[in-house]
């Protein structure tokens, strides 16, 4: 069909995203799991607490840390990625920094915050579920932050050309099969406001298409953003009235 | 105009979403930006939610207020003027014209006089280190806790070389916090027959918000089954002990209610304070006390606070149930059941 996408949705579509708080009974301090079409994470948040190692002290804050595992039978193919596996560095660092500059960290000092989060299936997006999966697991967690931390994907489908000149839409909310195809980065705002905290890209793509492909992101973050707060505050809702009782 | 994005399909309606026409191109303005709507109908929604308010969210923008926990200032606009925002997701609440936000969720704060249940770090040479749940560990003085010998012995080097005969690693204590320093670091004292070294027992952890401050957090209770007494130690910190109930004084210092006198009893008394022994605990004791652990779990689990009342109303609605199945932690439908029954149980007074 015309200007549909491989899997039915249009250019700017999100994909079924499903959310839920306090999954895990473990001693994990706030715990999330996300859905967003066939990626699927779970989070869980410890702290803030004792850092583990002196090197992780610091005096007037609290230390951000983060483990990443993919489960290997996340992908299409099996694959073990260890510890050091350059993929799983990245998505650490990446998610590491994100959430230092977010987490009002200076309330805690000398203390740690541990975000460890398991990639159980993967389907494109899987920074920006990462992202989205931390954010709930924080506030479950209780750990205040300036915003929520919403990503999204977008790409530039470049297979389409126009004559007139005019740029063809970017899609929004990549799967794999997209991700793999065409140039896509993926973009997390604080809030529903325009201030980027990350942004990531993996490839080639002609520069006038960028502004687009980051406009498309951001919109899709403020869109993630209600369907998280909307969680956030049924979870809330049921918690105090379960206080109530 | 904004982008405008779809939502995902099982939450769209036929008519919410506008124009079926595959969304609205990309506008530009002047200046290359792409002009987004405020953020207004979100702030507007959330007043409306019923007390709950999430990150973000600007709670006042009246500079009456003083901000208070779980909040922060926005960026001055340039009228000077600053809104208050929230960074928790939780209930507001207000202390006169302070605005502070209470999470749904938090970790252990630790307070003067608070009864804790903590577990043993680390040893240091005057010292230990007690994990209590909080954002920093606690520590534990040889000097605030009772050694052998009675309350007027006088702490040796000898002490400080067999500090691992008192606690070593992994061991679990009950202790009140004495002091805490400026940036909040607690220190310990077990320095009363009340506290010390638990056995006998179980240990088991909920969300520190959900044990209600109560006068006394050690609990006794007559169990059913044939289970005899079973003493609970409510940690404020969330960590909870259940152990068989002891009298230590019955081993060597005769039946309870025979009067020691005082220094008598703390010589006694010391002898087994520190032992790492567990005594017989019956089958039927066993029992009584992992259906104490479930109840206690279920209904932290349904967030509901935990306190003497409940425990006691849960227990019973858990023996009348007769459940089996009940998951460790008070997951699944069962908990669910006998927190469903103990409220109708205090309903009906």
């Amino acid at each position: 069909m015309e200007g549909l996408r491989n899997d039915g949705r249009r250019w700017n579509e999100l994909r079924r995203i499903h959310c839920q708080l306090s999954t895990s009974s473990t001693n994990a301090d706030g715990s999330s799991y996300i859905e967003q079409g066939f990626t699927k994470v779970l989070c869980n948040v410890t702290g803030p607490a004792e850092p583990s190692s002196r090197q992780k002290v610091k005096q007037d804050a609290a230390t951000v840390s983060c483990e990443v595992y993919f489960a290997a039978f996340s992908g299409t193919d099996r694959i073990k990625r260890g510890r050091n596996d350059k993929k799983v560095q990245e998505l650490q660092t990446a998610i590491q920094k994100t959430f230092s500059s977010v987490i009002l960290t200076h309330l805690f000092s000398r203390s740690e915050i541990t975000i460890s989060i398991h990639i159980l299936s993967q389907d494109g997006g899987t920074l920006a579920a990462c992202i989205n999966a931390t954010t709930l697991a924080l506030i479950d967690a209780g750990i205040p932050l300036k915003d929520y931390v919403c990503a999204c994907t977008s790409a530039q489908s470049t297979s389409i050309f126009d004559n007139e000149g005019t740029t063809p839409d970017p899609w929004l909310d990549v799967n794999y099969l997209e991700e793999s195809d065409i140039p896509s980065l993926t973009v997390a705002t604080v809030g529903d406001s325009e201030k980027i905290v990350a942004l990531s890209m993996e490839n080639k793509v002609r520069i006038e298409m960028l502004e687009g492909m980051i406009a498309v992101g951001i919109s899709g973050c403020g869109k993630v953003r209600g369907i998280m707060d909307e969680e956030v505050r049924r979870h809330g809702k049921a918690r105090l009235e379960a206080a109530m009782e | 105009m904004p982008i405008q994005i779809i939502a995902p399909a099982p939450f769209v309606t036929a008519d919410d979403e506008g124009d079926d026409e595959g969304g609205v191109r990309l506008d530009f303005d002047n200046d290359g930006d792409i002009a987004m709507d405020g953020d207004a109908p979100r702030r507007a929604a959330g007043r409306q939610a019923g007390g709950i308010v999430t990150p973000g969210e600007v709670v006042t923008e009246d500079p009456q207020w003083m901000r208070g926990h779980g909040t922060y200032l926005s960026q001055p606009l340039s009228g000077g003027s600053q809104s208050i925002i929230s960074s928790l997701a939780g209930t507001i609440s207000k202390t006169n014209k302070l605005l502070s936000i209470r999470a749904l969720k938090f970790r252990y704060v630790p307070e003067i006089g608070d009864l804790v249940v903590g577990r043993i770090l680390e040893v240091q040479t005057k010292r230990w280190r007690v994990d209590i749940a909080a954002p920093h560990s606690a520590t534990l003085l040889l000097s605030s806790i009772n050694l052998p010998g009675g309350i007027l012995r006088k702490r040796t080097s000898t002490d400080e070389l067999q500090i691992r005969t008192f606690f070593s690693e992994g061991d679990l204590l009950v202790a009140e916090v004495q002091t805490l320093s400026n940036d909040g670091l607690a220190s310990l004292h077990t320095r009363s027959l009340k506290y010390g070294k638990l056995r006998n027992g179980v240990f088991m952890t909920i969300d520190a918000g959900m044990v209600r401050r109560m006068k006394s957090h050690v609990l006794t209770m007559n169990t059913s089954n044939g289970g005899g007494e079973v003493d609970i130690y409510l940690g404020v910190n969330g960590y909870i002990y259940i152990a068989k109930h002891t009298t230590p004084l019955t081993e060597s210092g005769g039946p309870e209610g025979k009067s020691v006198s005082i220094t008598r009893l703390e010589e006694e008394a010391s002898e087994a304070i520190y032992s790492n022994v567990n005594e017989d605990i019956s089958p039927e004791t066993r029992a009584e006390i992992a259906r104490i652990a479930c109840v206690i779990g279920a209904l932290a689990r349904n967030g509901v606070k935990v306190d003497e009342e409940m425990v006691h109303l849960g227990y019973e609605a858990a023996l009348e149930e007769f459940l089996q199945g009940m998951e460790w932690g008070g997951d699944g439908e069962a908990g669910k059941r006998v927190v469903d029954a103990a409220l109708a149980k205090r309903r009906e007074g």
